[in-house]
Parts: C-alpha cells; structure tokens; sequence
C-alpha cells in the first residue's frame, strides 16, 4: 500500500491493463513525446519509455482525428485509452463520441462493440474560459456512452481499469485540481486527493457510488472538487450542529440512484453541488430523480449549487466566485434546514 | 342550513370504512332516508341513508376511498342554497362553517418570516406524511422551515408536546419490542388508547418498501389491500406476531358419528358434520372455561357464554360469523342458525353484531381432503378448533386391522392464556365426544 496522487494511480491503472491485455494502447497529444509532459497533467509520464511509441501513440494537434482513431481502433478489436488535454476539446470530437461510438453497438444490434475509454481533464484552474468547463452533462445526456468521475487515487486507478474492460465506450472525467500533477504541470489551487492505493489488483465496479459522510440531517451530492467543498462544508456545519450526509456518486451514468433515494429518504433534505452552469446541468437532473421518486420524503424544496450561466471568468478573484465553495455550500444547507434564507 | 353527510361510526373497533359506491350523483336532488351511499366495513357492506332532503354537494369521496368514521363527505344543501367552501371548511357540529373564520383560522397558522397573511398552508410531503399520520390538526403547527413552511420538525414538536395517549400494556410491550414509540402513535381504542392493532399497523409501516418489481416476476394482477382483504390480513398477522400460538392434533375415531349422523339423516333429521362439532364444542366448553377466554388488555376474560365463531369462505374472504350460546342449543337449530348466517356472509349481507363477539371459533377443511393444520388464532380469542376430513383408515383394534373412519383434530390455543396440559385435557374431552357421541346425553 503506497500513498498516490490521481496522476499516479491513474498512470499504474493503464501500465497494468498495458502489461495485462496487449489490445490496451493510449492515444492522444503530447502524451509520450521524449521531454513533454507525459500528458497535459503528467498521467501518461515515462510510460513510452515502458511499451514504446506504437502503444503510446502521439497524434497532431487534432481532437476529432485522434477521436476517429479511437473509435476506429475499438471497434476493430483494440481497447484505447484517448485523452484530449482539456476536456473543452471534445467538443471537437462530438460526432465521433455521440454519433458513432454511443450509438454503434445499438445500430448494429449489438454485433459491434466499442471498447474505448476517453480521458478529458474538466474544471476551473486560472486557464480561461476554453479551458474550464465541466462537461459532464453533456455525454450523461447520450445514451450509449458510460460517464465516470473519479475524486479519489483509489477510485481513479480502479474506475479507469473497469473501463479498460468494459465493451462500452466509457467517459473518464478528471479534475484538474486532484490530479496532485507536479513539476511544470502542477496546479494553482491544487487540492492533494491524494490517498492510499493497494499494490495488488482491484477494480472499482462503475455503477457503485459512496457514501463519503454519514450524515442524518442534509444529504450533500458532490462530485469530482465539489465533493470535497461538500466535504469541507460538512466539516464546518458539524460545529454548529448540522449532520451532512455527503455522497459520491463517482460513476455519473449509469448512476448509482437508489443510493442517493436512499439517503433522502433519512434525511429529507437534499443539496447537488457541481462545478457545472446551472442550466440543463447534472445537479437539475438528480434533482428531478428525487423530486420523482422520493417526493414524499421531502421536508424541504431541494437546493442545488452550481457555477452561475455564464462562461467561466479568467480572473482569479471572479473564478473564485465562479467556482462553488464551501460558503455556498453552507448557504444552501442552512436555507433546506429553515435557518437561512433563499440565496 | 346545509346538513352534513358524515360517515357512521360502526362500532367501536372500526375507525376506517371503504366508501363503495354514491347511489346518487353531485347536484342530484335525494330524500330524507333514501340509500344515499354504500360502505364496507367490518365484513360487512350496507347502506347509509340520506341524513335529511335536499341536493347533494361537495362529494368529497369516491368509490373505493378509505373515509374515517364520523368524517364529513358531502353536504345536503337546499336547492340554490349558497355554499361556503367545500367540506374541509366544514365543522363537526353539523353547520357550516364561516368562510372568515376559515380564512382565520389558516392565516393564524401561517408563517414565522412574517410576509404577511397567506391564503393558504405550506408544508413540505415529508411533514405533511407525517401529520396525517398522525391525524395532527395543520393549523395548529408552527412553520419552521424554509421559508416559512412547515417542516417534519414541527410535527414531532407538536406530537411530543400533546400528553401521551393512553396505551394497554400489551400494546406498550409490543412496541417496546419492536422498538417503536407508542406516545407517537394514533390510538384506535376508547378515547385515543393505543392497543395492540395500532402498533401492529405501526410495525407494518416501518417495513422497507418492497424492491421494485422485476420483469422475470411480474405480478399478473395488483390487488389493493382493503376491505375483507385489509382485515383478514391485519388480524393475521397480528394474531400471528401477538400470540403464543401451540397445536396440538389428534386422531379421534368418528365412527360413531358418522353411524349417528346417518341415523339422524335416515329419521328425517340433517344436520352436517360441522354442526356436530359445533354441538360437541358447545358441550366441550362448558367443562373447560379457561379455554373459552380472551386476553383484552393485562386481564384474562373467561367467558360465562359461549359464542362460536364458524369461519367461512366467500367471494370476498375469509368472514366467521358467531353462533351465540352454542352450548343451549339443539343441534336442529345450531344447523338451521349456521346455515342462515353462512348465507348471509356469502351474500355480503351480514350485521356487525353478527361478526364480532365470538369467543371461540371452529374452522373446518375437512371437505377439501385437509387431514390436520394450524389455524391461526382470532384474537382476540384464546382457541381455535381445527377439522379435517372424516376418512376410512386401517387401524388396529384388539389386534385386528379393521377399517375405521378417522379424523384428525387440530386445536391452536394461546400459551399465554392458558397452558399446554388443560389444554391438551380440552381436546382429550372433543375427541372423547367424536368418538362416543352417547356421552353427549350424559
């Protein structure tokens, strides 16, 4: 047992699916280029050294290409790793991601498969307004496609391996922010996620959320940086007598509801914080699943905090505010638990 | 003056009563005594008739909605009359009630954040779930959540505030056992007391929903648990979870009875098997009084009369209506009583009294080839008498296999009223009487 950063634990995860499953490569830009980064955010550092350029594939400054490739390559029986350095690119790749490989297996009455996973970095760090979003929503809207969001080493390294095995295309996003990368890459602002790995194999399943806190007053839902502003949150409201109950869904799709009804259904209050605009995002939608399925255990309206709809700002004062925190966090659990007022 | 339709209060056991059906619509006009609608309750369905002449307005409930006794689902008004609000605004006493005080009454309840008066009572699901629970009066809560609503909060304060129900010890055992909080509950009994029902229905509430049904076990068909079925069900498993249920069963020769019964059959008299243990019962018990007992409360009733309950299958369930003094009465008339109350339970016509106030009951599956079972208890009652089928076995008599026509009897009985061996001695006394009926004349 070692403690490990996500950089670390994710770069063992594909270094033990390499060694274990030959069809197993990585694709993507700047990831194995002598002297580079090893990746934007370092995961994929020294491992071409290990299994050479041909499986630590390095491609021109193109998303949709690199995407293609992807794609491609799963669907003719190797399993790839694809990371863009900022999730913001995918955007470039969405015809690749939810046109073909959501929707192929589906098309093809399941003769097809596409065993791809997409690595993308999300969240605010100080890089501007195209290198920031949080785009998780967006592909937990495509049927077809497994969306996962590791905020821990330990679920990081045994998420990506699950989705490695997995004959789906599955969305991997990562936080800037808990990478823990250092050197050149490393983060302003960083928050260490970083905690202990087992050396022997293990896989998280995706679908299985946590209970990060037990609580009984306020169930707080946060992922990826917003599950530790939960956290902290929680931390905080306990010495003034407030129980949080914080869950990590960890997998985003498929998700892991009954855990989240469940805890509802003691608490009966409910706050989703995420790093994402308000409108249309991931927050909106566990709201609804509650407000659906577990209305009458409801003893407050549900409260969700999330980046305000507007593009997230350059200016590190404005990013701040931008960025749920803590404060807000306690805002909303003081306003379900009737001792604060309507933001 | 609008005069109120309220639902009748059936006897003191009953509090809830499922509405069947309206023999007359919204707006039309109905006469003073007139089948007005129809309630099951008890077993039992009957009609209630119209409590004065008028229109009827403001139907509250429909077809198949539970409605407590004494609550308000309709008003008769004079034709034109003008009406205040509908039956919510309506008061116990008989008249409607001013729409101010009404509008009063809500404003008063309304919230702590002081945005002036609202027109109407915000509370969350969870609160309210718990409040109608709890039959709590909304106006009479404080609002302590968000935004001036009321949350579940207030409710507990307002339930743990209100002095403690009173409770029977074996319902307060119970719910110790079970780790419930009888002060929270509603009681059922005279005047609030909580009793053994009310934590059994509490005890039922807090099991976890069942898990969401899967294709490979689809139900063919969803029955809604109420009436007939609500009640049989609840006494089930109430008995089931209240009592220390034993079985005993023997094996009693009914030769002798079956050669009597045909006797009777041939001289013109006919009489079923089952009012020959009815008529043997009868008899049985009055030599064994513990045994024709009940528990109600921390005290043993036993009973000077003997009232039979004979169980019944119907369309609609399981019904047992009593044979009052089965042990005064001829075994002609315990046949023609029997034959009448059987009718009138398969027809749905039977009374209240005619269901209740058994003190011991008599349950026989002889007819559908059932040898020996174990009946449940109905409570609150201290035995039951099982029979099953009269069929010829080989037995050993003074050596020799001889073909007899045997009969296995089943008596549950509950340990806490009464003891293994005088019960056992009772059922010594049933097979005694099966097989030498003579000793009935002694």
């Amino acid at each position: 047992m070692a403690i490990k950063t996500i950089a670390e634990a994710l770069r063992d995860a594909i270094r033990e699916e390499m060694r274990r499953d030959p069809r197993v490569f990585c694709i993507g830009e700047d990831i194995g280029i002598p002297g580079g980064f090893g990746g934007a955010f370092t995961v994929t550092l020294g491992l071409s050294d290990e299994f050479g350029h041909e499986r630590i594939l390095d491609t021109p400054i193109s998303e949709l290409g690199l995407a293609g490739v992807a794609v491609g390559a799963a669907i003719g029986g190797l399993r790839p790793i694809a990371d863009v350095q900022y999730g913001d690119f995918l955007f470039c790749c969405m015809d690749q991601l939810a046109d073909q490989a959501a929707k192929m297996t589906y098309m093809s009455g399941g003769t097809v498969k596409v065993p791809m996973v997409m690595r993308a970095p999300v969240g605010s760090t100080r890089r501007g307004a195209q290198h920031a979003q949080s785009l998780e929503a967006f592909f937990t809207h495509v049927p077809g496609l497994k969306v996962v969001a590791p905020a821990t080493a330990y679920d990081a390294k045994g998420l990506l391996k699950s989705a490695v095995r997995d004959d789906n295309p599955v969305l991997m996003f990562e936080h800037k922010v808990l990478y823990g990368s250092k050197g050149p890459r490393a983060v302003e602002g960083a928050i260490s996620a970083a905690g202990e790995v087992p050396d022997e194999e293990y896989l998280v399943p995706i679908g299985k959320g946590i209970i990060r806190r037990e609580g009984r007053d306020v169930t707080v839902v946060g992922k990826l940086l917003t599950m530790y502003r939960a956290l902290g949150a929680a931390e905080r409201l306990a010495k003034e007598g407030i129980d949080c109950e914080v869950i990590d869904p960890r997998t985003l799709v498929p998700l892991d509801k009954e855990l989240i009804l469940e805890s509802v259904r003691k608490t009966g209050r409910l706050v989703v914080v995420e790093e994402d605009n308000l409108t249309g995002g991931w927050a909106g939608d566990i709201a609804a699943i509650v407000a659906e399925e577990a209305f009458y255990y409801l003893d407050a309206p549900i409260k969700r905090v999330s980046a305000p709809d507007t593009p997230a700002p350059f200016a590190p004062v404005m990013e701040q505010f931008y960025v749920p925190s803590e404060e807000r966090v306690i805002e909303a659990v003081k306003y379900v638990m009737g001792v604060g007022s309507r933001e | 003056m609008a005069t109120q339709v309220l639902v009748p209060p059936l006897g003191t056991t009953v509090d809830t009563v499922t509405l069947v059906k309206w023999h007359k619509a919204d707006g039309e006009p109905v006469a003073q005594g007139e089948p007005l609608f129809a309630i099951e309750t008890d077993k039992a369905t009957m009609d209630v008739e119209a409590p004065a002449s008028g229109v009827l307005r403001q139907v509250t409930a429909g077809p198949g909605d539970a409605v407590k006794a004494l609550s308000p689902i309709a008003v008769i008004a004079a034709p034109g009359e003008q009406l205040a609000g509908p039956a919510p605004g309506v008061t116990a006493g008989g008249a409607v009630a001013e729409p101010a005080a009404t509008a009063a009454a809500l404003t008063a309840a309304g919230r702590a954040g002081g945005d002036g008066p609202r027109s109407r009572i915000f509370i969350s699901p969870r609160a309210r779930r718990l409040a109608d629970a709890h039959a709590v009066p909304l106006v009479a809560l404080a609002a302590s959540g968000p935004e001036g609503a009321i949350a579940e909060r207030d409710v507990r304060a307002y339930l743990e505030a209100r002095p403690a129900p009173p409770v029977t010890p074996v319902a307060r055992r119970m719910a110790e056992q079970a780790g419930i909080d009888w002060r929270q509950l509603a009681g059922s009994g005279p005047g609030g007391r909580v009793g053994q029902e009310d934590v059994s229905r509490a005890v039922e509430a807090l099991r976890p929903a069942p898990a969401v049904v899967s294709a490979v076990n689809e139900a063919v068909q969803t029955i809604p648990l109420r009436g007939v079925r609500a009640i049989v069900a609840g006494r089930m498993a109430e008995s089931t979870a209240a009592t220390a249920r034993v079985t005993l069963t023997a094996e009693a020769d009914a030769s002798a009875l079956v050669a009597l019964r045909q006797q009777l059959t041939q001289d013109g008299v006919t009489v079923s098997y089952n009012d020959m243990f009815l008529y043997i019962l009868g008899r049985a018990l009055r030599d064994h009084p513990n045994v024709n007992a009940s528990l109600e409360g921390d005290a043993i009733q036993v009973w000077r009369r003997i009232h039979i309950g004979v169980a019944v299958d119907t369309e609609r369930g399981l019904l047992v209506p009593v044979v009052r003094d089965a042990d005064t009465k001829g075994l002609l008339q315990l046949a023609k009583e029997t034959q009448a109350l059987v009718e009138r339970a398969r027809a749905g016509q039977s009374s209240p009294a005619e269901l209740s106030g058994g003190t011991f009951t008599l349950t026989n599956l002889g007819m559908y080839g059932i040898d020996a079972f174990t009946p449940v208890i109905n409570l609150p009652e201290c035995a039951i008498l099982g029979v099953g089928r009269i069929k010829q076995r080989p037995v050993i008599v003074a050596d020799k296999v001889v073909g007899r026509h045997m009969v296995w009897l089943s008596l549950s009985f509950d340990h806490r009223l009464v003891d293994g061996a005088p019960a056992a001695r009772f059922l010594q006394r049933v097979v005694q009487l099966t097989e030498r009926p003579h000793l009935l004349l002694a």
